[in-house]
């Protein structure tokens, strides 16, 4: 009896006690995050104008805009996404669908996963010297989606391997036993099911294209750039590399404050706009599976 | 004693017909002395691995019955139902030894496509699985797999497939919704008609009702009863078999104990082991 009348009262205490925690954590998480989009926000509102999204830089980058940049950034990350997105697709479904398992499977796993881990900088050092200079693409948007979409492989890889193994078996198995060859069930009815998680990897992947800054420094980017790029060997400019340029040796570093601010959240609405187009492009492929 | 089974068969066929199931004695018409044999299982071993699944199973299953595998979980009665549309193709690590025939022809020997099998061989699952796609299109998908692909023609297959499965009037004026919005005694029936669409010889059903409520078992053992085609069906429940089977084999550690008419299999079983499991002993 008593052990009832007590543990009734600290189950409850304790219990509180873990919400408690728990709320206060994802509360100081979202505190963080608020105040950091608050403070990009009031900081770079002041930059943005029309003027600002659609004109070329002037004045060695103190006035003007930064259209160029938004254009690079943009053929940046939809041009990395078409490299790693057939590739990661195409590697996943080998290694979901048609590799043995076993261990060589399972090395190949761990090498993508570790992949993932490779710093940025790495991978631009290696675009450097394989795309730029050994295959004679130069300083260019080719050059730098290339290294980009090597970069974004393994989380586009990972989590499309992980979303074919989500699909349920028994779809696999119905297809099988209704005469489909291996490539038809992949194709018609395994690939459409994961299709939704095979994009959270992808949007994922996007967001981080857009935001690097060393892979495309060393690649591709110019710090300016008087015209749109009109080919995939032209060099072209970025978000990221603009801030950067202009936070660390611009002509007038103080000066420029605002347009930093500003470029960097166009760049957060840019990585979100992408993200959101994704989100919901994914909401309409899931709508009709439930499972 | 396995390879005594076939026995049984010849001789109680009146006692087969008489067990109830009217509409399967329908197939009297072949000759006098029973249906024809459909497919023909010799000697057949089964090994995932090292562990050997099956033992030496011998069995003639008749054209146009309904034929149940009974037996307690791990028996092997659902290893020995996928052997016969090769679902075992894909699981790496097995090995099987004997022959298995379809109407004569084998199954498993070196000009037998997979592929042409498993579209004379329908299969229903245990859970009912539906494609995340409309009534209509998973209806659809075989017959598209063969190269069917005219609008009118899909619209027939479709209607008859409903029809053959007891589910045109339920869903015929939503045909163009998803297969999964349907009840889960609807969607198994889905699966059975998407089977059919196929005009296979032979229906397996692999315990087809295990994730149903009763009333959509009791559909489903409706349809069975009532669908006059060959048809091998796993099951757990003994009154199930019972109920719409013409023949039982009764599985017991990857070996085929006792196979014979249900009533005779159920009333007086020749092995102990298959009493034990009847009347509950074991299992």
């Amino acid at each position: 009896m008593f052990l009832l009348g007590y543990s009734k009262e600290a189950r409850k205490r304790r219990d509180q006690l873990a919400t408690g925690v728990i709320v206060a954590l994802a509360g100081f998480i979202l505190l963080v995050l608020a105040s950091l989009l608050i403070y990009i926000c009031v900081q770079g509102i002041s930059a943005i104008n029309w003027e600002f999204l659609s004109q070329f830089p002037r004045e060695s980058m103190t006035k003007g805009g930064i259209l160029p940049a938004i254009v690079g950034t943009l053929y940046l990350a939809l041009g990395s996404m078409v490299i790693s997105i057939p590739l990661g697709f195409g590697a996943a479904i080998y290694l979901s669908e048609y590799a043995k398992q076993g261990p060589l499977v399972s090395v190949i796993r761990l090498g993508v996963a570790n992949l993932a881990g490779v710093p940025s900088v790495v991978f631009g050092l290696f675009g450097l010297s394989l795309f730029v200079t050994t295959f004679g693409f130069g300083r260019s948007l080719l050059s730098g989606c290339l290294t980009l979409g090597l970069l974004t492989l393994p989380t586009v890889t990972a989590a499309a391997e992980e979303a074919l193994r989500q699909t349920p078996g028994s779809f696999r198995e119905a297809a099988l036993a209704l005469g489909a060859n291996r490539f038809q069930a992949i194709r018609q009815v395994i690939l459409p099911a994961a299709l939704p998680g095979m994009l959270t990897g992808a949007i994922l992947a996007l967001g981080r294209a857009a935001g690097e800054t060393a892979p495309i420094s060393l690649t591709s980017a110019t710090a300016y750039s008087p015209s749109l790029p009109d080919s995939p060997f032209n060099e072209a400019m970025a978000l990221t590399t603009h801030i950067y340029n202009l936070a660390t040796n611009g002509a007038n570093i103080a000066g420029t404050r605002p347009q930093q601010f500003g470029t960097s959240l166009v760049l957060m609405a840019i990585v979100l706009g992408l993200s959101l187009a994704a989100v919901i492009l994914r909401a309409r492929l899931r709508r009709s599976r439930k499972w | 004693m396995v390879a005594e089974q076939n026995g049984f068969e010849a001789a109680p066929n009146g006692q087969g017909g008489g067990a109830g199931q009217g509409d399967g004695a329908g197939q009297g018409g072949d000759a006098g002395q029973g249906g024809e044999v459909i497919i023909k299982a010799d000697n057949v071993s089964f090994f995932y691995g090292q562990f050997q699944a099956l033992k030496n199973i011998s069995v003639d299953i008749m054209a146009d019955e309904v034929t149940a595998f009974i037996g307690p979980s791990g028996c092997g009665k659902s290893t020995f139902l996928k052997l016969l549309n090769r679902m075992h193709d894909f699981v790496p690590g097995t090995r099987l030894a004997g022959e298995i025939q379809i109407r004569g022809t084998s199954i498993y020997g070196p000009e037998a496509d997979p592929v042409d099998i498993r579209r004379r061989v329908g299969m229903v699952f245990q859970r009912p699985n539906p494609f995340p796609k409309s009534i209509y299109d998973n209806i659809c998908y075989g017959p598209r797999l063969v190269g069917v692909n005219r609008k009118a023609d899909l619209d027939q297959v479709v209607e008859r497939a409903l029809k053959a499965a007891a589910l045109w009037d339920d869903v015929k004026d939503k045909l163009g919704k998803s297969a999964l919005d349907l009840s889960g005694g609807q969607q198994q029936r889905v699966c059975i008609a998407r089977a059919l669409a196929l005009e296979p010889e032979i229906l397996l059903m692999d315990e087809p009702t295990s994730a149903l409520d009763p009333i959509a078992t009791s559909k489903v053992e409706d349809w069975i009863r009532g669908a006059g085609m060959s048809i091998v069906i796993v099951t757990h429940n003994m009154q199930q078999a019972a109920r719409i089977s013409d023949r039982t084999a009764f599985f017991y550690m990857g070996q085929l104990i006792e196979f014979g008419p249900t009533l005779e299999l159920f009333t007086s079983p020749k092995e102990e082991r298959t009493e034990n499991y009847i009347t509950g002993r074991f299992g």
